[in-house]
């Protein structure tokens, strides 16, 4: 962390080596979570080199005042929620790929397509619940932390949790996801 | 369940294996980052002026390689045209970047929509109230209201969004005036320029001019670029310059297809194919190997690469007869044993003192899409070169679509030069594309001015996403095919990358009569507007289809090289109600087939056992029949021209010939070299510089230079 913060401040002040350090030592970060927003490699890309730019500008902004990868998150989640509605005439073709994509040869292969059906259709759903569902059972935050990239009250998030539970369940006795 | 298994659920669900992420992207996101970086650093407002020079000068080279794309930076390829061209390259940069300025600097991320009379609205946001001090003073920087246009501000998101892609968030205007609907006035002061733009303008002219953009007229109208002159002398201020470089990538659409594959005349003696004049692919293909990556191999269509270029072919002496066919056949340069017949046809040039009268309508895509340096700046400066290949009394009118569908400018003759460029300079891009709409207001303008002995044309400029309203295929192509029918004619030239959809957009211009060009650079939009103007303007043929009836006697089996998507049955040929390709005043059409001689040994297909092979005496001497039905522009029944390509057809692997098999070569072998052997890129390379003959335009050239491209590309990828 407290490299990082030596990088941040290089880079603050201008040092673009620093810059591209930080940006080195955070892609695979920011990839995960795209990744895991977007269900396929092309999108992450996307999404990933969106955020990256956005740093550039950003950085500068960044002061001190929550951890640097809280920060971090709350740029990439943005920037995946921008490309969602830029991309959100194109939902329903973006989830082929992604089935695909979700290819393997573990059980779990169906129950992922499953969930990345469900989670297209949570576009649907009151925001938020797509990315703190992401934040805190794909990237593992605590509820705290999340609240804290969303910018929003920890007792949002657990709301949005158990929203999501409550529609799941339903999903799941429904035998389908006729949300 | 409770939730604690669900929790586990969900953590399994999505907590799955993540590839790792692929290097080159990686690096190409932190290179682009870093650009955004420095030229962050270099905007910060206590930086001295040494630093902003700097940057003013890397951003304008910067823009021209973006608007060459690689061809600026080589040598040998800028020989004719290119150096009139860069200065309005530099000039229209000035124009683009006060645009870009001006999207910066009154709220980037407005979403542009006209209110019309019996226009329905039909945005994604709601109208908002008009309201806020910054706002008022922009209205009064304006005047007349012609067409009404709105902004309507979208999120703040665009905002940051284009501050990142643009860099320097402090430019753009601060968030008390979102919300707010500003008025511009369109048609009549697209010259004015709102005070902040001013004052940027004024500094940057105080810290003393770097580059002159200004060039006489003449020699820009010679270029036949007639953009620059309009542009503030001076210079570009460097926060409005967009740092080139985002790019949407991964979602291009092409139909996907098979290549022919070696037919057995015993089993099938004829082929019947359409005329295809479209150049789509190869321009879409140049733009990957120049960012240094191989083109998905349904990109590749081999027959649109090959048309490309123009071959000497003998010219029809008759307009009533509008094109007469070349034939050669030569040794196949990639498989021994095999040969190659080419079929060449060019069509009549219309005399200058014949062409017809235009009434075209320009529909420009403007939603969000389009904010991209390649798509809507281009968009605007191929429709001002296009306006240099028209006649003074010919008119334009312009429409838009993005949320909403709207009229730009009503039908204008073309000598009112000004208030057309005006009008277009005055576009910006936001929201959705409800291009269907878009699409019935074009024609609705082009059937206000409807002239039957002039061509009415619409020109639709998209990066082909039609999202919002008739957005199926099916329905377009009909609507776009009834238009045609009542003599209205469509063309697309399509822009950019990422969400391009190309298999849309050939169906479209197929329908409507017209090409379908890719632009991706400046220099190609001079190529179909101007340089080939009249083919892309005026109609010799319709429905031109081709058919070839191998002779079993001299021929074992043959394929047709590209031509896949165009292919046509057998009984097609003679059916005039079936639709076809279309020749425009001077095009050249070329198809190529690779067949074996019967004597050969190089057959990959043997004799069956069983059937027997039909042989007719007398015609020992003919390797196939070539007929050619085409119908002249205003008439309905089809006229046929046939001719034998005889052993006497025989030629070397020369000149235009083997140019065209270069190219044949090279798109064979960029999809993936079944037929082709050992052939490899730089076989190609070989045979091009040979062969590529007398090459004003330089196309030829570079065309050899993206075979080394290839060359590279294919070496680095991964196989």
């Amino acid at each position: 962390m407290t490299d990082d913060d030596a990088l941040i401040r290089a880079a603050q002040s201008g040092d673009a080596d620093a810059f591209e350090a930080l940006l080195e030592a955070h892609y695979d970060t920011l990839y995960r979570f795209a990744y895991k927003w977007s269900g396929n490699p092309a999108d992450a890309e996307d999404i990933t080199q969106q955020a990256c730019i956005k740093l550039a500008g950003a950085l500068s902004s960044y002061r001190f005042e929550s951890a640097f990868t809280t920060w971090l998150y709350r740029v990439v989640v943005n920037c995946a929620k921008d490309w969602a509605r830029a991309q959100g005439r194109h939902v329903g073709e973006a989830l082929e790929p992604a089935l695909e994509q979700s290819g393997g040869e573990s059980a779990n292969v169906e129950q992922r397509a499953f969930l990345r059906q469900l989670l297209e259709r949570l576009e649907e759903l009151p925001e938020g619940i797509r990315e703190t569902l992401l934040l805190v059972h794909a990237e593992g935050l605590t509820h705290g932390e999340a609240a804290a990239v969303l910018e929003v009250k920890e007792s949002t998030v657990s709301w949005r949790l158990h929203e999501f539970r409550k529609r799941y369940r339903l999903a799941l006795d429904g035998g389908g996801i006729e949300l | 369940m409770n939730d604690d298994d669900i929790d586990q659920q969900l953590r399994a669900g999505l907590d799955g294996d993540i590839p790792s992420p692929d290097p080159a992207a990686r690096r190409r996101a932190i290179a682009m980052a870093r650009e955004a970086f420095e030229a962050e650093q270099a905007q910060v407002p206590e930086s001295n002026e040494e630093k902003e020079k700097q940057n003013t000068a890397q951003g304008i080279p910067g823009w021209l390689r973006l608007i060459f794309g690689q061809r600026a930076e080589e040598e040998g390829t800028m020989t004719t045209y290119n150096p009139k061209l860069m200065y309005s390259g530099v000039a229209t940069a000035a124009v683009m970047a006060v645009a870009v300025g001006l999207a910066l600097q009154t709220q980037t991320g407005r979403e542009l929509t006209i209110n019309l009379p019996g226009v329905e609205l039909e945005t994604e946001e709601d109208l908002r109230a008009p309201s806020g001090d910054a706002d008022e003073a922009l209205a009064r920087s304006t005047s007349r209201l012609a067409p009404e246009v709105s902004y309507i501000t979208e999120e703040r998101r665009r905002k940051i969004e284009a501050s990142a892609l643009y860099g320097r968030p402090q430019s753009v205007a601060g968030a008390e005036d979102e919300g707010a609907t500003v008025r511009l006035d369109i048609a009549g002061s697209g010259a004015s320029v709102p005070p902040g733009i001013q004052e940027i303008l004024a500094k940057e002219a105080a810290a003393g001019p770097q580059v002159a953009v200004t060039r006489s007229r003449q020699e820009v109208v010679q270029s036949g670029a007639l953009r620059a002159g309009y542009v503030t002398p001076g210079t570009l201020p460097a926060d409005v310059i967009p740092q080139p470089g985002y790019q949407e990538v991964g979602r291009d659409k092409f139909i996907a297809f098979e290549e022919n594959r070696m037919t057995p005349v015993s089993v099938e003696p004829v082929s019947t194919f359409s005329a295809d004049v479209d150049t789509a692919s190869y321009s879409f293909v140049r733009r990957m190997l120049n960012r240094g990556v191989l083109p998905q191999p349904d990109a590749v269509r081999a027959e649109e690469m090959i048309n490309y270029f123009d071959y000497r072919y003998a010219l029809p002496e008759r307009k009533a007869e509008p094109f007469a066919p070349s034939v050669a056949v030569v040794d196949s340069p990639w498989a021994d044993g095999r040969k190659l017949m080419h079929i060449g046809i060019k069509g009549y040039d219309i005399a200058p003192a014949d062409k017809p009268r235009s009434n075209l309508v320009f529909l420009l895509d403007v939603s969000g899409s389009m904010n991209s340096p390649d798509k809507l700046p281009l968009v605007k400066q191929s429709m001002e070169m296009l306006l240099s290949s028209l006649d003074p009394n010919d008119t334009v009118a312009i429409a838009v679509y993005a949320g909403a569908a709207g009229m730009v400018l009503e039908p204008t003759p073309v000598k009112e030069k000004q208030k057309i460029l005006d009008a277009m300079r005055s576009l910006s891009a936001g929201g959705s594309t409800a291009g269907a709409q878009g699409l019935r207001l074009a024609y609705e303008l082009a059937e206000s001015q409807f002239d039957a002995s002039a061509i009415n044309r619409v020109f639709l400029a998209t990066d082909g996403d039609f999202n919002v309203g008739l957005t199926n295929p099916r329905e377009l192509e009909g609507f776009v095919e009834r238009k045609r029918e009542e003599g209205i004619f469509l063309s697309v030239l399509g822009f950019g990358q990422g969400n391009y959809r190309d298999a849309l957009m050939q169906t479209l211009a197929q329908n409507g009569n017209g090409v379908a060009a890719y632009i991706d650079t400046l220099s190609e939009a001079q190529k179909v507007l101007v340089d080939e103007a009249n083919s892309t303007l005026f109609p010799i043929a319709k429905d031109v289809k081709l058919q070839v009836e191998f002779n079993p006697a001299t021929v074992a089996e043959y394929r047709l090289i590209g031509y896949e998507t165009r292919a046509l049955n057998r009984e097609d040929f003679n059916n005039d109600a079936v639709d076809a390709g279309d020749i425009g005043a001077g095009h050249t059409v070329t198809a190529i087939y690779e067949f074996t001689p019967v004597s050969s040994e190089a057959r990959l297909i043997d004799d069956s056992r069983y059937a027997p092979t039909l042989v007719r005496d007398g015609y020992g001497k003919e390797y196939a029949h070539l007929k050619i039905r085409y119908k002249l522009p205003d008439e309905d029944k089809s006229r046929l021209i046939e001719r034998p390509i005889t052993l006497q057809d025989g030629s070397k692997l020369s000149g235009d010939t083997g140019f065209a098999t270069a190219v044949a070569g090279f798109a064979q072998v960029l999809k993936g070299g079944r037929y082709t052997g050992d052939f490899d890129y730089d076989d190609v390379i070989g045979l091009a510089q040979q062969t590529k003959g007398d090459d004003p335009y330089g196309y030829r050239t570079e065309f050899i230079q993206l075979a080394r491209k290839a060359k590279t590309a294919a070496a680095m990828q991964p196989r």
